[in-house]
């Protein structure tokens, strides 16, 4: 215990990481969190983006999530004109063998799905916010997207998140 | 200074795949509700084939039917990762364990499950190494020893890996194991000369080693198996 904790301060003083993750070893993929996180766009903690405009709301994975996750090689949506709820899940990726659950930030009813993840789910990880976007809802509570994190709250929510481990 | 963190161990015996799927559901709501620490169980199979999300069932190369003439069960799942065989003296764990109280994604979570099973084989001198990308698993060269396949809700994790100790290799042949074709899949007992001990011992090593890959502080070994999966069938 004791040759752990040395070694975790030791670590942490060289601002190196005990883990394998790429994402602490590689200052660059630290400051990414930074440059990656968009202005005009509110967060969910579960690592999702809404961009609201007019009566629609476009959903998608972050940057920060992307990584985490690794390749995206499978999409699995809900087809149109099926509701969503807040933080349930409505679809879900696969990566390195793993099925993660997408939760959606808000409520409402899908108004379209983006039919490109099918072929290319790559574009999850090559762009998240833009070609990567999953869904269209039209809100059924816009008040919802108030209590979802601005682009500052969500850089420090990513920070505190990586440096739990 | 953080606090510390304990994993529940469950020693299960051998266990029907339909059963161990329902226990996971419930443990993840429990997980998920705050009620249960991080759980792991620690088990094996009867001879069962198993699907994950993307029901790629063109990699079973004999027909359903015959399934039960090879006495083996198949299951289509919601984890991902492709087909593979689950049998007996094929070490499994399961982790139900909450990633965003360790900062965890899918990647950092199956890296750390790729880490764990290197060390264990380590212990019997077999020099495992993490697949390549788009290969998650362990290999001993070219031969697969390890395999993953993961869910992740809420960011609750479920299913999890599977060890070869000993397993009936045959029963592979019926597959193209995890959508890979052309790599062979080996065992402990084919890889290392040194002799292997009961597996009862050989379960707690790998969980063992789990436990040290993801840094927990306590392991609580929980007992009377049998009670726990009465008691889930009562409810």
């Amino acid at each position: 215990m004791a040759l752990r904790m040395w070694a975790s301060s030791t670590a942490n003083a060289l601002k190196l990481s005990s883990s394998v993750s790429k994402s602490h070893l590689s200052p660059f993929s630290f400051s990414r969190c930074f440059s990656t996180v968009l202005e005009g766009l509110k967060y969910a903690n579960s690592h999702e983006w809404v961009k609201h405009e007019g009566s629609v709301a476009t959903i998608g994975i972050t940057a920060h999530a992307q990584d985490h996750l690794g390749e995206v090689v499978f999409v699995e949506l809900p087809e149109d004109n099926t509701s969503v709820s807040k933080e349930k899940s409505f679809g879900a990726v696969e990566s390195v063998k793993a099925t993660s659950e997408i939760l959606s930030p808000i409520s409402g009813e899908i108004i379209e799905v983006n039919k490109k993840l099918t072929e290319s789910p790559g574009l999850i990880n090559s762009s998240p916010y833009e070609d990567g976007w999953m869904i269209k809802v039209k809100p059924s509570s816009p008040a919802e997207l108030e209590s979802l994190m601005g682009p500052k709250e969500y850089t420090k929510f990513c920070e505190e998140e990586d440096a739990a481990h | 200074m953080r606090s510390p963190r304990t994993l529940e161990v469950w020693k299960l015996g051998t266990v029907n795949y339909l059963k161990s799927l329902k226990l996971q559901e419930k443990l993840v709501s429990e997980r998920k509700a705050h009620h249960i620490p991080d759980t792991l169980l620690s088990l094996q199979h009867p001879p069962t084939y198993t699907l994950g999300k993307r029901r790629t069932d063109h990699n079973l190369l004999i027909p359903e039917s015959e399934l039960t003439k090879i006495g083996a069960e198949l299951h289509y799942t919601q984890r991902g990762g492709d087909i593979t065989f689950h049998g007996p003296h094929q070490a499994i764990l399961y982790p139900i364990i909450s990633l965003r109280s360790i900062g965890f994604g899918a990647r950092n979570y199956v890296e750390t499950l790729e880490r764990s099973m290197i060390e264990f084989a380590s212990i019997y001198g077999v020099k495992a190494r993490a697949g390549n990308k788009c290969e998650t698993g362990v290999w001993v060269g070219d031969r697969k020893i390890g395999a993953i396949g993961v869910r992740i809700s809420s960011g609750i994790t479920s299913h999890g890996l599977a060890f070869n100790i000993d397993p009936d290799l045959k029963y592979f042949e019926h597959i193209v194991p995890c959508g890979i074709a052309d790599k062979e899949v080996t065992s402990l007992r084919r890889e290392t000369d040194t002799l292997l001990p009961t597996e009862e011992v050989i379960h707690e090593q790998l969980v063992s080693c789990l436990a040290k890959a993801f840094s927990y502080d306590d392991v609580v070994w929980k007992e009377d198996p049998s009670v726990i999966l009465d008691t889930q069938d009562k409810e």
